[in-house]
């Protein structure tokens, strides 16, 4: 299609992409068009007359024609020129950069591996690419994974771990500034997976800084861009730490090419041990299927799970059909504040539910009358000896709260701000159950607690008429870790469609906008449904709403066998979900994984007891796997308050946890553990098919093209019009491009033709 | 003469069965105390009085004992005290084979001493304490404990009943029972708290409380007319008033 369009108009769309359109005529341009306007007015006169006895659509088409051919001649003469900024031979220079990472060795193009693709086109000054370029331009050779310029382009290995493409143009385009750059010729498959390292800015914004350097960017895709057979572990998606005995979900995405139908097992292992398996159907070719596995977390420390399915016959890529994901399990103590306005059962049972849970201590202040309170599970006499804390470091101390049936003039205006920022400041956890001082019905809506509430609390008025309803879980909610009650997805949901209803005397009629409804409640039978529990993230905590009073029927009830563990099942999945992430006074955050050699990027945020962010803390700490340890040592970034940075660049392979410390006068806190797998990267072997989008959006955002390898040559005729490096403005004449002479023809031949019809010649 | 002997022994015949039905209704019809309904269940504090067919096919019930107006006074100095919200217009009665009692995780005992049960009763009794349940048993003395051991082996034979000590939680859960010495409002004799842990394990919850050689229940019941010493009636409401709280909090 291009070679047709520069025959008929001489020259590549690229030109008159860049160019713009003039007239170079040698009379002026009236004088031409005012003969031409009157040749074509004496051609359309001489036909309108009828005197040649013709019907009127013949004088239309005769005298059209003529116009037509009068307007080409017109045109010609009035010599039209494209204007275009052209580079100067051999003053220019073209960057060639060469996507070297592993992903090039798949073999997918013609039964040979990508790299020999390359090498065609740039391998020596004789291959096809460079040798179209060489007589315009002054050609230096780059690659992705390494910098400095490439000697013997047929000579590199393709073992780059990572393809960061363009972080890598940038990088190049900052080498050659100052030298008159044309353009950039980038040979690669369109991976980018630079955004799977920490700190690391995203593609948009490395496509912004491509755009506002202005040098074109010429992308040539290689490699197919749809395998025919193969299999990948897409995705896992999985917390990065547990308390111990959780049971923890994986979603594992495993999407497929020409394996259709066929059923394969997914595995999880943790150290050679099978923790999870289960068997899926592949869905119809193409198409991705995703699919949960319940794994125990029951061993303490940084677990390195692996997730697997088997190499098929004929796959072209094996190394994707496995995932490593790192699981931190905690065995440390989770203090979970239980504050209840009133003896209830609620209470009762909700205690005795974690009451063996060695992970979760669960403390209680009761109203049991008016000033007068019981405390149990207190660590000492003087803990809440005067009732609910009245101070940040008190009530922080804590990482989860549940408020029971208590309401809102219980609590000083002091203390209800405090609550709310125990969630969205400190980072905790809170439950709001059901009962007549809970909710709306306890007054809350209005105080500076009612943002933190996952409901619309005035959606209705306050109403404390028991609701008899039948919990039944959203989709969302049958996918929340809280929720799963049984050992698999089936038991989950046969276990939920069985239990007795519970009552409710809160009126909750909807959910907040940004909150997620995991159950719903179901009067008699139906079809109306209420909102019964829904969770929303608040600043930087997490809040739970479950409006019913009773969850104890689920032990208590007649009809529930006295060796179920619903009940306890479901409150320690709640209470573990709530103090789940809960970050401490120095909360230290570090990419999951990296490269051997890499520098780690690690920031920490910096608390005093109440949580307020501290600038002049001295942070370090340290970096060990083993027997080797690297110090670290952070800095005030000085961007955000309580915010630290710092980086090390580990030794040796293998899972390195990171500890700091915090020390200002008078305190000092320590973090809890992360956790950083550093191992060769596999990310190229993923979503390894030619991504074309990619190249293209760069060549488009950056005025170049993108190619297949078969027309890469074209793209030395393309860069001629660059507007970067050294460049003349030239006027190319268009008058005699074959499209004008083919229509002056067409339009004069078509009348003779017409007029010899008519019998007029 | 023939005619006058017929009547006299249709009489003699009824008139013992008809006495019989009067005791047995003894407490539920006599004026000033009607009984109470039973209170559907929806979430508050109800007092649950166990019924179960006496030892010896008494013609005295035995466990309707003081009811209503025990239960009925202790309701309001419950909710006057606490800030539990206790149903102030009935109270329960229900066997332990009836699956309405699993709403109620309270319950209380009367007459232990004549306490028998079917094997319906007996798994419900199981289940029941099994599951979290808490039973108060009072009202008995003597040689009714052997009954009442006899009873709680037979369907418990693995947990053992322990006499309990005024440090336990129990009496400090609402008020601080500063002496457990007290008698029996009828004969004297000088009451004696018995209890079962869960598991036998005594940092686990008391799935029951035994006041044997004592009844709180006739404290309360006679509260309002001074038949009993004020200072042991309030040693009893204060008894009831833990028990509760405990149960509704370990």
């Amino acid at each position: 299609m291009e070679g047709l369009f520069e025959f008929l108009l001489k020259y590549r769309p690229a030109a008159f992409a860049k160019g713009s359109l003039g007239f170079s005529p040698v009379v002026p341009l009236w004088l031409i068009w005012l003969v031409v306007g009157a040749l074509a007015a004496l051609a359309v006169a001489h036909y309108a007359r009828g005197a040649d006895g013709l019907r009127r659509t013949d004088q239309a088409a005769l005298g059209l024609l003529r116009v037509i051919a009068v307007g080409a001649l017109g045109f010609a003469l009035a010599r039209p020129v494209l204007v275009i900024a052209e580079s100067i031979a051999q003053r220019n220079i073209v960057a060639v950069v060469i996507d070297d990472s592993r992903s090039m060795r798949i073999a997918d193009v013609n039964n040979g591996p990508r790299s020999k693709v390359v090498t065609n086109l740039v391998g020596s000054a004789d291959s096809s690419l460079l040798k179209s370029l060489l007589p315009r331009y002054q050609t230096r050779v780059y690659r992705v994974s390494a910098t400095g310029r490439v000697n013997d382009p047929s000579a590199l290995p393709y073992d780059g771990t990572k393809t960061r493409l363009l972080s890598s143009l940038l990088r190049i385009e900052d080498e050659l500034a100052g030298a008159p750059l044309a353009g950039v010729v980038v040979l690669s498959d369109g991976a980018d997976n630079s955004s799977t390292t920490g700190g690391s800015p995203g593609i948009t914004e490395q496509l912004l800084s491509l755009r506002s350097r202005g040098i074109p960017v010429f992308t040539v895709g290689i490699g197919s861009p749809r395998f025919e057979r193969d299999v990948e572990i897409a995705r896992i998606d999985a917390p990065r730490s547990v308390l111990r005995n959780s049971t923890v979900l994986l979603n594992v995405v495993v999407s497929q090419r020409g394996l259709g139908g066929l059923k394969l097992p997914v595995v999880v292992e943790d150290s050679g041990r099978i923790l999870g398996s289960t068997t899926i159907t592949m869905p119809k070719n193409g198409e991705a299927v995703q699919v949960r596995i319940r794994v125990p977390a029951s061993e303490v420390g940084a677990r390195l799970l692996r997730v697997h399915v088997p190499v098929q016959a004929g796959e072209m890529v094996s190394e994707n059909n496995e995932r490593r994901t790192l699981l931190v399990v905690r065995d440390q103590r989770e203090k979970v504040l239980y504050v209840e306005g009133e003896p209830r059962f609620e209470l009762k049972f909700a205690r005795r539910a974690v009451d063996g849970d060695p992970n979760v201590q669960l403390v209680t202040l009761l109203r049991s009358a008016r000033d007068k309170f019981l405390r149990i599970g207190v660590d000492d006499s003087t803990e809440l000896a005067a009732g609910f804390p009245r101070t940040r470091e008190e009530l922080f101390a804590y990482r989860g709260i549940v408020l029971g049936s208590l309401e809102a003039s219980f609590f000083s205006a002091d203390q209800l701000r405090m609550l709310s920022d125990f969630v969205s400041e400190r980072g905790g956890g809170l439950l709001f159950l059901g009962g007549r001082g809970s909710y709306a019905e306890g007054g809350y809506v209005g105080t500076p607690l009612s943002d933190a509430f996952p409901f619309d609390l005035a959606a209705a008025p306050p109403d404390t008429a028991v609701r008899e309803l039948r919990a039944v879980p959203t989709t969302l909610g049958t996918l929340h870790p809280a929720l799963q009650i049984g050992p698999s997805d089936s038991a989950t949901a046969a276990r939920w469609a069985s239990l007795p209803p519970l009552t409710s005397v809160n009126a909750l009629v909807r959910a907040k906008p940004g909150a997620t409804v995991l159950l719903n409640g179901v009067i008699g039978e139906g079809p109306g449904a209420r909102p019964l529990m829904a969770v929303q993230r608040f600043g930087r905590g997490r809040v739970m709403g479950l409006a019913v009073q009773d969850t104890w029927l689920w032990q208590m009830h007649a009809d529930i066998a006295v060796a179920d563990s619903t009940h306890e099942t479901l409150w320690r999945q709640m209470l573990r979900w709530l103090v789940a992430d809960v970050p401490d006074r120095v909360d230290v955050v570090a990419p999951e994984e990296s490269g051997p050699g890499e520098a780690v990027s690690v920031s920490a945020t910096v608390s005093d007891k109440a949580y307020l962010r501290v600038n002049g803390a001295a942070v370090r700490g340290a970096a060990v796997a083993g027997a080797s340890a690297s110090d670290l040592s952070l800095d005030w970034s000085v961007d955000r308050d309580g915010e630290y940075r710092g980086a090390f660049v580990p030794e040796r392979p293998g899972v390195h946890e990171v500890t700091l410390t915090s020390t200002m006068p008078g305190d000092t806190a320590t973090s809890r553990s992360a956790f950083v797998r550093v191992a060769e990267p596999t990310d190229e072997y993923f979503g390894a098919e030619l991504h074309a989008g990619l190249l293209k959006q760069v060549a488009e955002e950056t005025g170049g093209g993108y190619y297949e390898p078969e027309r890469a040559t074209d793209i030395a005729r393309d860069m001629i019009y660059s507007p970067t490096g050294s460049t003349v403005v030239k006027k190319n004449d268009l008058w005699d491009m074959p499209l004008l002479l083919i229509v002056l023809l067409l339009a004069l031949g078509g009348e003779w033709v017409l007029r010899r019809r008519r019998g007029l010649a | 003469m023939k005619r006058r002997w017929t009547w006299l022994a249709v009489l003699a015949v009824l008139l013992p069965i008809l006495t019989i039905a009067a005791q047995r209704g003894r407490g539920r019809r006599s004026p000033g105390n009607d009984p109470n309904p039973n209170m559907a269940y929806d979430g508050r504090f109800t007092f649950v009085r166990v019924r179960f067919e006496p030892l010896g096919g008494s013609f005295d019930l035995k466990w309707d004992h003081d009811y209503p107006r025990a239960e009925n006074h202790f309701m309001k100095i419950l909710d006057e005290l606490s800030t539990i919200r206790p149903h102030m217009d009935g109270s329960n009665i229900h066997t332990f084979s009836d699956p309405e009692i699993f709403k109620f995780p309270v319950a209380y005992v009367s007459e232990p001493g004549f306490w028998t049960m079917d094997e319906k009763e007996l798994q419900g009794v199981r289940d029941y304490v099994t599951k979290g349940g808490f039973l108060i048993f009072d009202d008995f003395t003597g040689e009714h404990w052997y009954n009442f051991e006899a009873r709680w082996r037979e369907a418990f034979p693995n947990l053992r009943i322990v006499q309990l000590e005024k440090a336990n939680a129990l009496f400090d859960s609402f008020f601080r029972i500063e002496s457990l010495e007290m008698q029996h409002p009828m004969n004297g004799s000088a009451a004696v708290f018995f209890g079962a842990y869960e598991d036998n394990d005594p940092a686990k919850r008391l799935v029951m409380i035994a006041n044997y050689n004592n009844d709180i229940g006739d404290y309360m019941e006679f509260s309002d007319e001074g038949f009993l010493p004020i200072s042991l009636t309030n040693e009893a409401y204060k008894l009831a008033v833990n028990y509760v709280v405990y149960a509704m909090t370990h």
